[in-house]
């Protein structure tokens, strides 16, 4: 109770509020004990097993500056982003085709929900045994994991559609695809979202395990090549380039949700 | 005068669940008619199916037997697929609940019809601005429903209907919500709207009073499943003053009437 009292007061209306910089000096505070940790932990453990942090960053601005990092993360984000693209088109596309077919939807539901179930980086090889050693077993890999949570965000959300708000913009006139354009499809935009926010991160590792095994650039390529040239520096920065992507990916992420739903009622511990 | 609408032995029910008991007839050998250019007001105890008839009316949900007539079509029984909903245009529906948009602000909402009819441009722009100003949403039009009142987002609903002018509208307690002052000007706008366009009206309510006051006819439905409990005719001469009209002789006898036969 004291804990929340104390926020308010910091939040006072009219003195100035200094929570956000507590907050952001604690953040600080934790990453440098964070560095501090993983510093330690080179030390104890030996930089053959965990890179020294310093030498990770000393060899990012390497790579950065000799054009290495950009070309392996243009490489990464662009089987990213077509595998994922390739993955929203059928996770959106097909619940708007099944609505249109209750009987059908109906019938192969059961196996879709099954098909949920398969490990999806079980069937790397045997996507490399059918496509061939070069992007079409990514791409699958890719796809795959965008389209389940997408499809099953999308499937949901549709389903849920306030039935009135559809039957009103009937009575006043709007056309079949007119509803799917303007009341569905905004009524699903958050489940959308929320299909993405899985979906994207898992749009980035999936290309990255993807490189590990298949083709020679990107920064799974970039990882495992330094693994094996017992380069742990290299494997370290790559892994955090790796993580640095994600980030930027989710931050662009949730950017562009808040534009699409500023009309959604903002609550503060909602909006975690 | 000739018939626009007509109801005859309605009967409706749902389906039923699995696992429950049959579901009962909501509306049972209903029957009246609707004159073009009338205003009827339907009074029912709550639950007895006057949403329902509405619905049905506005072909959003199909009768289970008999029939409605609108104009000379037949709306289909029992088929959900053939269904029209607001008949191209022609039965505007002021439903029970506001039903507005989330996405879309007070203004938008109110746009809505007019854009997918492909009807929008500065005339009905205007149109739009007149009707806001004029039942007090000035100032609110850049709001989301989420940051209007009850009251508001039920005042935007009803212009929603009324901008693009339909020539038959269903309203479902559409002052329900609203306080004594607003509802009055409502009320009275209504009434003056309805002089100006002869518009049909078919508008259901809790308060006798309100039937009494706007309307030609009061229908009076039983408890379900529901039918006509009694008709009444109101000859108070228009235009009418609703604030004084409470003192009428005739008023007060039609509302001892229907005070009677509502259950
Ligand atoms: N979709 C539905 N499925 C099953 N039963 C329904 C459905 N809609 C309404 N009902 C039932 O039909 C009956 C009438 O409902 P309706 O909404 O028409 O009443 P109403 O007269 O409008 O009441 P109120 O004045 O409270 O708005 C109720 O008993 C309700 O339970
Ligand atoms: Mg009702």
């Amino acid at each position: 109770m004291s804990n929340a009292e104390q926020t308010m007061d910091l939040a006072a209306p009219n003195g100035f509020n200094w929570r956000p910089y507590i907050v952001r000096a604690g953040q600080i505070a934790f990453a440098v004990f964070l560095i501090w940790v993983w510093k330690a932990g080179s030390q104890s453990a030996g930089e053959m097993f965990v890179a020294d942090p310093f030498k990770v960053w000393d060899r990012l601005l390497k790579i950065a500056a000799s054009g290495e990092l950009g070309h392996h993360t243009y490489v990464t984000l662009k089987i990213s982003a077509i595998g994922f693209a390739i993955g929203c088109f059928f996770g959106v596309g097909l619940p708007f085709v099944l609505r249109r077919l209750p009987r059908f939807t109906d019938a192969i539901e059961p196996f879709i929900m099954a098909s949920v179930g398969v490990p999806k980086y079980a069937l790397i090889p045997l996507f490399i045994l059918w496509f061939g050693i070069n992007d079409a077993p990514k791409l699958w890999l890719i796809g795959l994991l965008v389209f389940y949570p997408v499809f099953i965000a999308i499937f949901a959300g549709i389903r849920g559609v306030d039935s009135r708000l559809i039957n009103m913009a009937r009575v006043v006139g709007a056309s079949e695809s007119r509803i799917s354009r303007e009341v569905i499809w905004n009524a699903l935009l958050p489940f959308f979202f929320s299909g993405l926010k899985i979906a994207l991160p898992r749009a980035v590792s999936a290309a990255i395990i993807g490189e590990f095994l298949v083709g020679n650039e990107g920064i799974g390529y970039y990882i495992e090549h330094s693994r094996q040239q017992m380069d742990v520096t290299g494997a370290f920065t790559g892994i955090i380039v790796a993580t640095a992507l994600v980030l930027i990916v989710n931050s662009a992420l949730v950017y562009i949700d808040r534009k699409f739903s500023a009309w959604r009622p903002t609550d503060r511990h909602m909006e975690l | 005068m000739s018939v626009l609408l007509e109801v005859r032995d309605l009967a409706k029910r749902f389906a039923t669940r699995a696992g429950r008991e049959p579901s009962p007839w909501i509306i049972q050998g209903l029957s009246f008619s609707v004159n073009e250019g009338e205003f009827l007001t339907i009074i029912g105890p709550s639950g007895g199916g006057k949403t329902t008839l509405l619905n049905m009316i506005a072909q959003i949900d199909a009768a289970s037997g008999g029939e409605i007539r609108f104009q000379s079509q037949l709306a289909p029984i029992n088929d959900m697929k053939s269904l029209k909903p607001g008949l191209n245009c022609q039965i505007g529906y002021v439903t029970q609940e506001d039903n507005l948009l989330p996405w879309r602000t007070c203004l938008e909402n109110v746009l809505f019809p007019l854009l997918v009819q492909g009807k929008l441009n500065d005339e009905t722009r205007a149109r739009a601005q007149t009707l806001i100003r004029a039942v007090g949403l000035a100032g609110w039009e850049d709001h989301y429903p989420h940051e209007l009142s009850g009251g508001m987002r039920k005042r935007t609903s009803l212009i929603r209907t009324l901008v693009y002018d339909p020539p038959v509208i269903l309203m479902d307690e559409p002052f329900g919500a609203l306080d004594a002052q607003t509802r009055l000007q409502l009320q009275d706008d209504l009434m003056r709207l309805w002089n100006l366009g002869k518009k049909t009206i078919v508008f259901v309510t809790h308060d006798i009073s309100e039937a009494i006051a706007l309307g030609d006819r009061t229908l009076v439905l039983t408890r379900q499943p529901s039918s006509v409990a009694g008709e009444h005719r109101i000859t108070i001469p228009r235009p009418r003053d609703i604030r004084g009209i409470l003192t009428h002789p005739e008023f007060i006898e039609l509302y001892q009437r229907i005070r009677a036969q509502v259950q």
